[in-house]
């Protein structure tokens, strides 16, 4: 953070001579766990320091997860607006599938049924590696979140590049551009300012369902407060920690949405 | 000589709609046309018809001697033709000068020098040098679309296209657009022009034609279409358009 903030206050540019005041609620947040673990270090400092490798864990699930979210769902926003019926069916019917189930029971699904689906299939052709296939947590929950989300995401792509009026793919093709050098040039850098805003949504509402794979072995922070809560049983304190922490990150994440926001408007 | 765009028979429909019933013309090489008709009488869509922005039903359309018919002779065809639209389609994203090199470094494989000279030297056929680093929704109408004809000009078209270039635009930005296309039209460009400025017809039209109900009803030279129309349909729009 400490990075952005110089590049906030730079007032050379009209654009971002505007300080975002919501910053403070951050700082407010963090200097309240700051509060907490100086004047009441136990059990607050432990549990921070017990539940810390969990925010990597949470973290890098949460980009690892998003980035593959951001390239799926392009493609398959891409398939539900393709001319050919097919490739429509297939995305529409993805899309309508996966929305329809309880992200929770998708997870459960892809680190309980899908590996037992994987050694059966082994077993039946006997293959030995497919047959002692053991799911990876991280993998798995990464896999989960990502085929959901993409789903979901490619609806913001669909709407994104639907609010771009049809005069501007007409005079890029006029031009003698493919349709997809008119995607990639003239619509989607487009569509991608509109959409900035549930994009950023989604990034946010991802980050806060990530503590859902704490139920399929991941030790993400929603796990590790549970571990802790489990070994010592102050429940208060533990999971007011968990939520500040999953607060610093989602504020933090907001921030940043806002500031790009700011930095893509269109000139006029 | 053969014709740079020959349309035979050509049929269109959306829908239940018949919007071209069976459409035949030929345009020579340097020919400025002008298509009048009230609204709804398919004069737009035969225009997008011919770079094939409209797919049609039944008929031929071969412009310099490409025939529209697979993806790649479409491609083809679009970079002979420039078109111009009536909201200008200007992207908005990219600058005027941007506006004008992409397709030429992206379509025609110039080079950035190649595309920015004739760029910079196409804002000032068009007037308005100045505004090369503006964006699209900082100028007026008027310079909007006359970025748009360079931007089209940029792509060294054999055949420019306009379909309504001067409807969108308020009454004092009209004549500067008008007098960017006149110039065009004494170099010798070929054009296509969809529009109801009886005074640019008069001075730059070779031929005007009629339509009306997807068909053309009339053509022949303005001052004679325009003075002396024969058909009762002709009369009768130019009575509606002049009053």
């Amino acid at each position: 953070m400490a990075s952005t903030l110089p590049v906030l206050l730079n007032t050379s540019d009209k654009k971002s001579r505007y300080f975002d005041r919501w910053w403070l609620l951050l700082i407010g947040v963090i200097l309240l766990i700051i509060g907490l673990i100086v004047f009441k270090p136990d059990p607050f400092k432990r549990i921070l320091f017990f539940v810390s490798d969990g925010i990597g864990v949470t973290i890098y699930t949460t980009l690892v997860s998003f980035v593959i979210v951001l390239i799926f769902g392009l493609i398959t926003g891409l398939g539900r607006l393709s001319k050919i019926s097919i490739i429509r069916a297939v995305t529409t019917i993805y899309v309508e599938v996966v929305r329809g189930i309880p992200l929770l029971v998708q997870l459960m699904f892809w680190y309980f049924a899908f590996p037992s689906i994987i050694q059966g299939l082994g077993e039946m052709i006997s293959i030995e590696t497919l047959a002692k296939y053991r799911a990876n947590p991280i993998f798995m929950a990464i896999l989960g979140l990502s085929f959901c989300y993409s789903a979901y995401m490619s609806e913001v792509y669909r709407a994104g590049i639907q609010s771009i009026s049809r005069g501007q793919m007409e005079a890029a093709r006029s031009l003698g551009m493919t349709y997809f050098q008119a995607m990639r040039f003239v619509i989607l850098p487009q569509a991608l300012r509109v959409i900035l805003p549930p994009v950023g949504n989604e990034f946010i509402t991802l980050l806060k369902d990530s503590s859902l794979v704490s139920v399929v072995a991941v030790a993400d922070i929603t796990r590790r407060g549970r571990e802790f809560m489990a070994a010592n049983f102050i429940p208060v304190d533990t999971w007011v920690m968990v939520a500040l922490l999953y607060l610093v990150l989602t504020l933090f994440s907001a921030r940043i949405v806002t500031w790009i926001e700011r930095k893509t408007k269109l000139e006029r | 000589m053969e014709a740079i765009i020959q349309i035979e028979n050509v049929h269109k429909h959306f829908g239940n709609v018949q919007a071209l019933r069976g459409v035949s013309l030929n345009i020579e090489k340097g020919e400025v046309v002008v298509i009048i008709g009230p609204s709804g009488s398919g004069k737009s869509t035969l225009l997008r018809c011919i770079n094939r922005l409209e797919e049609f039903d039944s008929g031929k359309i071969v412009v310099d001697g490409i025939p529209l018919d697979s993806a790649e002779n479409i491609n083809a065809v679009r970079t002979e033709v420039g078109m111009v639209f009536q909201q200008f389609n200007l992207f908005p994203h990219l600058n005027v000068l941007e506006n004008l090199t992409l397709a030429q470094t992206v379509v025609r494989k110039r080079n950035k020098a190649e595309a920015y000279e004739n760029a910079i030297m196409l804002l000032e056929k068009v007037g308005i040098p100045e505004k090369a680093q503006n964006y699209p929704l900082q100028l007026s109408g008027g310079q909007q679309q006359r970025v748009a004809i360079a931007r089209a000009l940029a792509m060294n078209p054999k055949i420019m296209l306009f379909d309504e270039p001067t409807s969108a635009l308020d009454p004092e930005m009209i004549q500067e657009v008008l007098d960017v296309m006149l110039a065009l039209a004494k170099e010798g460009m070929t054009m296509v022009v969809v529009s109801h400025e009886m005074g640019f017809s008069r001075a730059a039209a070779n031929r005007a034609i009629l339509m009306d109900e997807g068909q053309i009803i009339e053509e022949g030279p303005p001052e004679l279409l325009f003075s002396h129309p024969k058909h009762d349909r002709t009369k009768l729009f130019l009575s509606k358009i002049l009053s």
